[in-house]
Protein backbone atom coordinates (compact mmCIF):
# COMPACT_ATOMS: atom_id res chain seq x y z
CA UNK A 1 0.00 0.00 0.00
CA UNK A 2 2.69 2.22 0.81
CA UNK A 3 4.20 1.88 -2.58
CA UNK A 4 1.13 2.72 -4.20
CA UNK A 5 1.51 5.77 -1.73
CA UNK A 6 4.64 6.93 -2.84
CA UNK A 7 3.96 6.27 -6.59
CA UNK A 8 1.18 8.32 -6.22
CA UNK A 9 2.47 11.56 -4.84
CA UNK A 10 5.49 11.12 -7.30
CA UNK A 11 3.51 10.89 -10.25
CA UNK A 12 1.55 14.35 -8.48
CA UNK A 13 4.94 15.94 -8.30
CA UNK A 14 5.76 15.00 -11.68
CA UNK A 15 2.23 16.67 -12.95
CA UNK A 16 2.43 19.78 -10.77
CA UNK A 17 6.44 20.31 -12.55
CA UNK A 18 5.27 19.33 -15.98
CA UNK A 19 2.09 22.13 -15.46
CA UNK A 20 4.63 24.32 -14.30
CA UNK A 21 7.15 23.89 -17.58
CA UNK A 22 4.12 23.78 -19.61
CA UNK A 23 3.23 27.35 -18.27
CA UNK A 24 6.07 29.21 -18.32
CA UNK A 25 6.79 27.98 -22.60
CA UNK A 26 3.31 28.18 -23.65
CA UNK A 27 2.65 32.30 -21.23
CA UNK A 28 -0.84 30.71 -20.98
CA UNK A 29 -3.12 33.49 -20.13
CA UNK A 30 -6.06 31.96 -19.22
CA UNK A 31 -7.80 31.86 -15.97
CA UNK A 32 -4.87 29.04 -14.42
CA UNK A 33 -7.10 26.58 -13.32
CA UNK A 34 -8.75 25.83 -17.05
CA UNK A 35 -4.67 25.38 -18.00
CA UNK A 36 -4.24 23.34 -14.82
CA UNK A 37 -7.58 21.00 -15.43
CA UNK A 38 -6.04 20.52 -19.32
CA UNK A 39 -2.67 19.69 -18.82
CA UNK A 40 -3.41 17.73 -15.06
CA UNK A 41 -6.01 15.20 -17.14
CA UNK A 42 -3.76 14.80 -19.98
CA UNK A 43 -0.34 14.25 -17.78
CA UNK A 44 -2.10 11.63 -15.20
CA UNK A 45 -4.09 9.94 -18.69
CA UNK A 46 -0.84 9.56 -20.04
CA UNK A 47 1.10 8.38 -16.59
CA UNK A 48 -1.66 5.65 -16.12
CA UNK A 49 -1.49 4.18 -19.41
CA UNK A 50 2.12 4.13 -20.08
CA UNK A 51 2.26 2.53 -15.91
CA UNK A 52 -0.83 -0.35 -17.02
CA UNK A 53 1.28 -0.92 -20.20
CA UNK A 54 4.41 -1.55 -18.56
CA UNK A 55 2.56 -3.75 -15.45
CA UNK A 56 1.04 -6.05 -18.51
CA UNK A 57 4.09 -6.30 -20.06
CA UNK A 58 6.29 -7.64 -17.50
CA UNK A 59 3.54 -9.60 -15.86
CA UNK A 60 3.39 -11.67 -19.48
CA UNK A 61 7.22 -11.65 -19.06
CA UNK A 62 7.10 -13.13 -15.53
CA UNK A 63 4.27 -15.68 -16.83
CA UNK A 64 6.73 -16.56 -19.46
CA UNK A 65 9.59 -17.50 -16.82
CA UNK A 66 7.61 -19.26 -14.69
CA UNK A 67 5.56 -21.53 -17.35
CA UNK A 68 8.58 -22.22 -19.46
CA UNK A 69 11.71 -21.64 -17.94
CA UNK A 70 11.73 -22.20 -14.06
CA UNK A 71 11.14 -20.45 -10.54
CA UNK A 72 12.18 -20.39 -7.38
CA UNK A 73 9.35 -22.31 -4.86
CA UNK A 74 9.53 -22.09 -1.33
CA UNK A 75 8.76 -26.02 -0.24
CA UNK A 76 6.75 -26.65 3.01
CA UNK A 77 6.17 -30.15 5.20
CA UNK A 78 8.20 -32.93 6.36
CA UNK A 79 7.54 -35.33 3.51
CA UNK A 80 10.76 -34.59 1.49
CA UNK A 81 12.94 -35.02 4.29
CA UNK A 82 16.38 -35.42 4.55
CA UNK A 83 16.29 -34.24 1.52
CA UNK A 84 14.96 -31.09 1.27
CA UNK A 85 13.66 -29.64 4.65
CA UNK A 86 10.80 -27.60 6.03
CA UNK A 87 10.87 -23.95 4.49
CA UNK A 88 13.88 -24.40 1.73
CA UNK A 89 14.27 -22.37 -0.91
CA UNK A 90 14.69 -24.52 -4.53
CA UNK A 91 15.31 -23.49 -7.71
CA UNK A 92 12.84 -26.06 -10.69
CA UNK A 93 12.68 -25.60 -13.93
CA UNK A 94 10.19 -26.55 -16.32
CA UNK A 95 12.29 -27.35 -19.69
CA UNK A 96 12.31 -31.14 -19.20
CA UNK A 97 8.35 -31.24 -18.69
CA UNK A 98 8.19 -29.65 -22.23
CA UNK A 99 10.39 -32.00 -24.01
CA UNK A 100 9.36 -35.17 -21.50
CA UNK A 101 12.72 -35.62 -19.86
CA UNK A 102 11.71 -36.95 -16.26
CA UNK A 103 13.74 -39.46 -15.47
CA UNK A 104 13.43 -41.96 -12.26
CA UNK A 105 14.84 -40.24 -9.28
CA UNK A 106 13.87 -36.32 -9.91
CA UNK A 107 12.41 -34.42 -7.24
CA UNK A 108 9.46 -33.31 -9.30
CA UNK A 109 6.51 -30.19 -8.14
CA UNK A 110 3.29 -31.44 -9.29
CA UNK A 111 -0.46 -30.50 -9.09
CA UNK A 112 -1.68 -32.27 -5.74
CA UNK A 113 -4.13 -34.45 -7.49
CA UNK A 114 -7.21 -33.90 -5.17
CA UNK A 115 -6.34 -30.26 -4.76
CA UNK A 116 -5.65 -29.11 -8.26
CA UNK A 117 -4.67 -25.04 -6.46
CA UNK A 118 -2.07 -26.62 -4.79
CA UNK A 119 1.12 -27.99 -5.26
CA UNK A 120 3.42 -31.26 -3.88
CA UNK A 121 7.16 -31.88 -4.31
CA UNK A 122 7.93 -35.35 -4.42
CA UNK A 123 10.70 -38.01 -6.03
CA UNK A 124 9.79 -39.82 -9.15
CA UNK A 125 10.21 -43.92 -8.11
CA UNK A 126 8.68 -45.24 -11.44
CA UNK A 127 8.26 -43.99 -15.27
CA UNK A 128 5.30 -45.76 -17.07
CA UNK A 129 5.34 -49.44 -17.19
CA UNK A 130 7.45 -49.57 -13.92
CA UNK A 131 6.50 -52.60 -11.40
CA UNK A 132 6.04 -50.64 -8.17
CA UNK A 133 5.39 -52.03 -4.72
CA UNK A 134 2.30 -50.54 -3.89
CA UNK A 135 1.27 -51.56 -0.57
CA UNK A 136 0.88 -49.21 2.18
CA UNK A 137 3.39 -49.46 5.02
CA UNK A 138 0.42 -50.88 6.97
CA UNK A 139 -0.64 -53.62 4.78
CA UNK A 140 0.54 -57.04 5.58
CA UNK A 141 0.46 -58.24 2.29
CA UNK A 142 2.92 -56.61 -0.62
CA UNK A 143 1.24 -56.09 -3.74
CA UNK A 144 2.78 -55.01 -7.43
CA UNK A 145 1.18 -52.71 -9.69
CA UNK A 146 2.38 -51.98 -13.19
CA UNK A 147 2.02 -47.85 -13.46
CA UNK A 148 -0.32 -47.02 -16.42
CA UNK A 149 0.71 -45.03 -19.51
CA UNK A 150 0.87 -41.20 -18.98
CA UNK A 151 1.37 -41.45 -15.48
CA UNK A 152 4.25 -41.17 -12.68
CA UNK A 153 4.70 -42.96 -9.58
CA UNK A 154 5.79 -40.12 -6.50
CA UNK A 155 7.11 -41.09 -3.07
CA UNK A 156 8.28 -38.98 -0.58
CA UNK A 157 11.91 -39.53 0.65
CA UNK A 158 10.26 -39.34 4.35
CA UNK A 159 8.00 -42.56 3.87
CA UNK A 160 6.88 -42.68 7.16
CA UNK A 161 5.34 -39.41 6.62
CA UNK A 162 4.43 -38.89 3.51
CA UNK A 163 1.28 -38.99 1.54
CA UNK A 164 2.33 -40.06 -2.14
CA UNK A 165 1.30 -42.04 -4.30
CA UNK A 166 1.21 -44.84 -2.19
CA UNK A 167 -2.20 -43.06 -1.10
CA UNK A 168 -3.76 -41.41 -4.63
CA UNK A 169 -2.35 -43.90 -6.67
CA UNK A 170 -0.31 -43.30 -10.01
CA UNK A 171 -0.43 -39.38 -11.07
CA UNK A 172 -0.77 -38.02 -14.98
CA UNK A 173 2.27 -36.85 -16.16
CA UNK A 174 0.23 -33.89 -17.40
CA UNK A 175 0.09 -32.86 -13.18
CA UNK A 176 3.85 -32.34 -13.43
CA UNK A 177 4.73 -28.52 -13.38
CA UNK A 178 8.93 -28.31 -13.10
CA UNK A 179 11.84 -30.50 -11.78
CA UNK A 180 13.87 -29.29 -8.48
CA UNK A 181 17.82 -29.05 -9.57
CA UNK A 182 18.78 -26.30 -6.96
CA UNK A 183 18.50 -26.54 -2.95
CA UNK A 184 19.54 -23.57 -1.11
CA UNK A 185 19.43 -25.01 2.73
CA UNK A 186 18.19 -22.19 4.67
CA UNK A 187 19.04 -23.35 8.42
CA UNK B 1 32.30 5.52 -49.21
CA UNK B 2 32.76 5.54 -45.30
CA UNK B 3 29.61 8.18 -45.07
CA UNK B 4 27.68 5.58 -47.25
CA UNK B 5 28.25 2.60 -45.58
CA UNK B 6 27.62 4.28 -42.13
CA UNK B 7 24.57 5.74 -42.78
CA UNK B 8 23.66 2.34 -43.71
CA UNK B 9 25.36 0.57 -40.54
CA UNK B 10 23.43 3.29 -38.36
CA UNK B 11 20.01 1.91 -40.56
CA UNK B 12 20.73 -1.49 -39.68
CA UNK B 13 21.22 -1.28 -36.12
CA UNK B 14 18.49 1.23 -35.32
CA UNK B 15 15.86 -1.75 -37.24
CA UNK B 16 17.64 -4.24 -34.83
CA UNK B 17 16.58 -2.25 -31.96
CA UNK B 18 13.31 -1.74 -32.75
CA UNK B 19 12.91 -5.32 -33.85
CA UNK B 20 13.98 -6.45 -30.25
CA UNK B 21 12.13 -4.11 -28.67
CA UNK B 22 8.70 -5.25 -30.33
CA UNK B 23 9.66 -9.02 -30.10
CA UNK B 24 10.08 -8.83 -26.03
CA UNK B 25 7.16 -7.03 -25.75
CA UNK B 26 4.97 -8.93 -28.52
CA UNK B 27 5.64 -12.48 -27.95
CA UNK B 28 5.65 -12.54 -23.49
CA UNK B 29 2.02 -10.91 -23.99
CA UNK B 30 1.05 -12.80 -27.45
CA UNK B 31 2.19 -16.08 -25.71
CA UNK B 32 0.50 -15.13 -22.34
CA UNK B 33 -2.58 -14.73 -23.84
CA UNK B 34 -3.10 -17.38 -25.55
CA UNK B 35 -2.05 -19.51 -22.05
CA UNK B 36 -4.22 -17.87 -19.70
CA UNK B 37 -6.62 -16.30 -21.76
CA UNK B 38 -8.29 -17.94 -24.81
CA UNK B 39 -7.09 -20.14 -28.13
CA UNK B 40 -8.61 -21.61 -31.10
CA UNK B 41 -7.94 -25.42 -31.88
CA UNK B 42 -9.19 -27.67 -34.21
CA UNK B 43 -11.45 -30.62 -33.14
CA UNK B 44 -10.82 -33.93 -34.53
CA UNK B 45 -12.88 -37.32 -34.20
CA UNK B 46 -15.82 -38.30 -33.72
CA UNK B 47 -15.78 -38.72 -29.71
CA UNK B 48 -18.57 -35.75 -29.54
CA UNK B 49 -20.92 -36.44 -32.54
CA UNK B 50 -23.45 -34.92 -32.89
CA UNK B 51 -22.26 -31.82 -30.95
CA UNK B 52 -18.99 -30.97 -32.75
CA UNK B 53 -17.77 -32.72 -35.62
CA UNK B 54 -21.07 -33.86 -37.31
CA UNK B 55 -19.76 -34.17 -40.75
CA UNK B 56 -16.63 -36.97 -39.53
CA UNK B 57 -13.26 -36.15 -40.98
CA UNK B 58 -15.00 -33.94 -44.09
CA UNK B 59 -14.98 -30.82 -42.24
CA UNK B 60 -13.31 -30.08 -38.43
CA UNK B 61 -15.27 -27.97 -36.30
CA UNK B 62 -12.83 -25.08 -34.87
CA UNK B 63 -13.55 -24.11 -31.43
CA UNK B 64 -12.90 -21.15 -29.03
CA UNK B 65 -11.55 -22.41 -26.00
CA UNK B 66 -11.52 -20.01 -23.38
CA UNK B 67 -8.48 -20.62 -20.32
CA UNK B 68 -9.90 -17.63 -18.30
CA UNK B 69 -12.98 -19.40 -17.11
CA UNK B 70 -11.38 -21.94 -15.75
CA UNK B 71 -8.27 -20.51 -14.06
CA UNK B 72 -10.09 -21.51 -10.67
CA UNK B 73 -10.91 -25.00 -11.70
CA UNK B 74 -14.79 -24.34 -11.76
CA UNK B 75 -17.00 -26.03 -13.88
CA UNK B 76 -20.56 -27.07 -14.22
CA UNK B 77 -22.03 -30.41 -15.17
CA UNK B 78 -22.59 -30.15 -18.87
CA UNK B 79 -19.92 -28.19 -20.62
CA UNK B 80 -17.53 -29.05 -22.68
CA UNK B 81 -14.11 -28.97 -21.81
CA UNK B 82 -10.67 -29.68 -22.96
CA UNK B 83 -8.05 -30.99 -21.02
CA UNK B 84 -5.12 -32.93 -21.10
CA UNK B 85 -5.29 -36.59 -21.84
CA UNK B 86 -4.45 -38.75 -18.95
CA UNK B 87 -2.82 -41.58 -20.83
CA UNK B 88 -1.30 -39.33 -23.09
CA UNK B 89 0.02 -36.10 -21.65
CA UNK B 90 1.15 -34.93 -25.43
CA UNK B 91 -2.46 -35.30 -26.47
CA UNK B 92 -5.21 -32.62 -25.62
CA UNK B 93 -9.07 -33.87 -25.79
CA UNK B 94 -11.85 -32.35 -25.14
CA UNK B 95 -14.72 -33.94 -23.91
CA UNK B 96 -18.85 -32.87 -21.61
CA UNK B 97 -18.16 -33.04 -17.86
CA UNK B 98 -20.96 -35.48 -16.86
CA UNK B 99 -19.84 -35.06 -12.85
CA UNK B 100 -18.14 -33.30 -10.61
CA UNK B 101 -16.39 -34.44 -7.08
CA UNK B 102 -18.62 -36.52 -4.82
CA UNK B 103 -21.27 -38.01 -7.47
CA UNK B 104 -21.90 -40.95 -7.68
CA UNK B 105 -22.05 -42.08 -11.99
CA UNK B 106 -23.72 -44.99 -13.62
CA UNK B 107 -20.98 -45.99 -16.05
CA UNK B 108 -20.97 -47.08 -19.54
CA UNK B 109 -18.37 -49.90 -20.06
CA UNK B 110 -16.07 -49.59 -16.98
CA UNK B 111 -14.74 -52.51 -15.01
CA UNK B 112 -17.11 -51.10 -11.71
CA UNK B 113 -20.69 -50.51 -12.33
CA UNK B 114 -20.89 -47.49 -10.15
CA UNK B 115 -17.71 -44.89 -9.78
CA UNK B 116 -18.06 -42.28 -6.50
CA UNK B 117 -15.88 -39.46 -8.55
CA UNK B 118 -13.25 -38.24 -5.58
CA UNK B 119 -11.97 -35.17 -4.76
CA UNK B 120 -10.64 -32.52 -6.63
CA UNK B 121 -11.75 -34.82 -9.88
CA UNK B 122 -14.41 -35.07 -12.78
CA UNK B 123 -15.80 -37.12 -14.60
CA UNK B 124 -16.18 -36.70 -18.86
CA UNK B 125 -17.75 -38.26 -21.36
CA UNK B 126 -17.67 -37.82 -25.13
CA UNK B 127 -21.51 -37.36 -26.97
CA UNK B 128 -20.70 -40.61 -28.98
CA UNK B 129 -21.15 -43.49 -26.31
CA UNK B 130 -18.89 -46.09 -27.74
CA UNK B 131 -16.95 -44.40 -29.96
CA UNK B 132 -15.61 -41.91 -27.27
CA UNK B 133 -11.87 -42.67 -25.19
CA UNK B 134 -13.10 -41.47 -22.11
CA UNK B 135 -13.81 -41.46 -18.32
CA UNK B 136 -15.26 -44.68 -18.89
CA UNK B 137 -12.07 -45.83 -20.08
CA UNK B 138 -9.67 -44.07 -17.72
CA UNK B 139 -11.73 -43.39 -14.64
CA UNK B 140 -11.91 -40.04 -13.25
CA UNK B 141 -9.80 -37.35 -14.18
CA UNK B 142 -8.19 -34.75 -11.93
CA UNK B 143 -9.02 -31.62 -12.27
CA UNK B 144 -5.23 -30.23 -12.56
CA UNK B 145 -5.62 -31.66 -15.90
CA UNK B 146 -8.32 -29.21 -17.08
CA UNK B 147 -7.11 -26.96 -19.85
CA UNK B 148 -9.80 -24.68 -21.26
CA UNK B 149 -13.83 -24.27 -21.23
CA UNK B 150 -14.79 -24.39 -25.08
CA UNK B 151 -17.41 -21.99 -25.43
CA UNK B 152 -18.11 -21.28 -29.00
CA UNK B 153 -17.74 -23.14 -32.68
CA UNK B 154 -16.11 -20.80 -34.88
CA UNK B 155 -15.42 -22.39 -38.19
CA UNK B 156 -17.61 -23.53 -40.54
CA UNK B 157 -19.40 -20.37 -40.67
CA UNK B 158 -22.80 -22.22 -41.08
CA UNK B 159 -21.99 -23.64 -37.27
CA UNK B 160 -21.82 -20.93 -36.11
CA UNK B 161 -22.74 -21.06 -32.61
CA UNK B 162 -22.87 -20.67 -28.55
CA UNK B 163 -21.71 -24.53 -27.15
CA UNK B 164 -24.58 -24.82 -24.24
CA UNK B 165 -24.05 -26.57 -21.28
CA UNK B 166 -26.70 -28.89 -21.50
CA UNK B 167 -26.54 -32.41 -19.60
CA UNK B 168 -28.35 -35.60 -21.07
CA UNK B 169 -30.94 -36.54 -18.54
CA UNK B 170 -29.86 -40.07 -18.86
CA UNK B 171 -26.47 -39.03 -18.39
CA UNK B 172 -27.44 -37.30 -15.17
CA UNK B 173 -25.37 -38.35 -11.71
CA UNK B 174 -27.18 -41.23 -9.72
CA UNK B 175 -26.32 -39.34 -6.34
CA UNK B 176 -24.65 -35.59 -6.52
CA UNK B 177 -23.10 -34.00 -3.34
CA UNK B 178 -22.89 -30.02 -4.83
CA UNK B 179 -25.34 -28.71 -6.26
CA UNK B 180 -24.82 -26.71 -9.79
CA UNK B 181 -24.51 -23.21 -9.85
CA UNK B 182 -26.98 -22.19 -12.20
CA UNK B 183 -29.41 -24.10 -10.38
CA UNK B 184 -31.18 -27.05 -11.95
CA UNK B 185 -28.85 -30.40 -12.31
Amino acid sequence: MSFMKLKAISILLTVINFINNNNKKSGDQGPWWQSLHRTMLRGILGKTFRLVGYTIQYACIAHCAFEYVGGVVMCSGPSMEPTIQNSDIVCAENLSRHFYGIQRGDIVIAKSPSDPKSNICKRVIGLEGDKILTSRPSDFFKSHNYVPTGHVWLEGDNLQNSTDSRYYGPVPYGLIRGRIFFKKSCS
Amino acid sequence: MTAGMAQSQGWVTRYFKAFCKGFFVAVPVAVTFLDRVACVARVEGASMQPSLNPGGSQSSDVVLLNHWKVRKFEVQRGDIVSLVSPKNPEQKIIKRVIALEGDIVKTIGHKNRYVKVPRGHIWVEGDHHGHSFDSNSFGPVSLGLLHAHATHILWPPERWQKLESVLPPERLPVQSEKESLHGSP
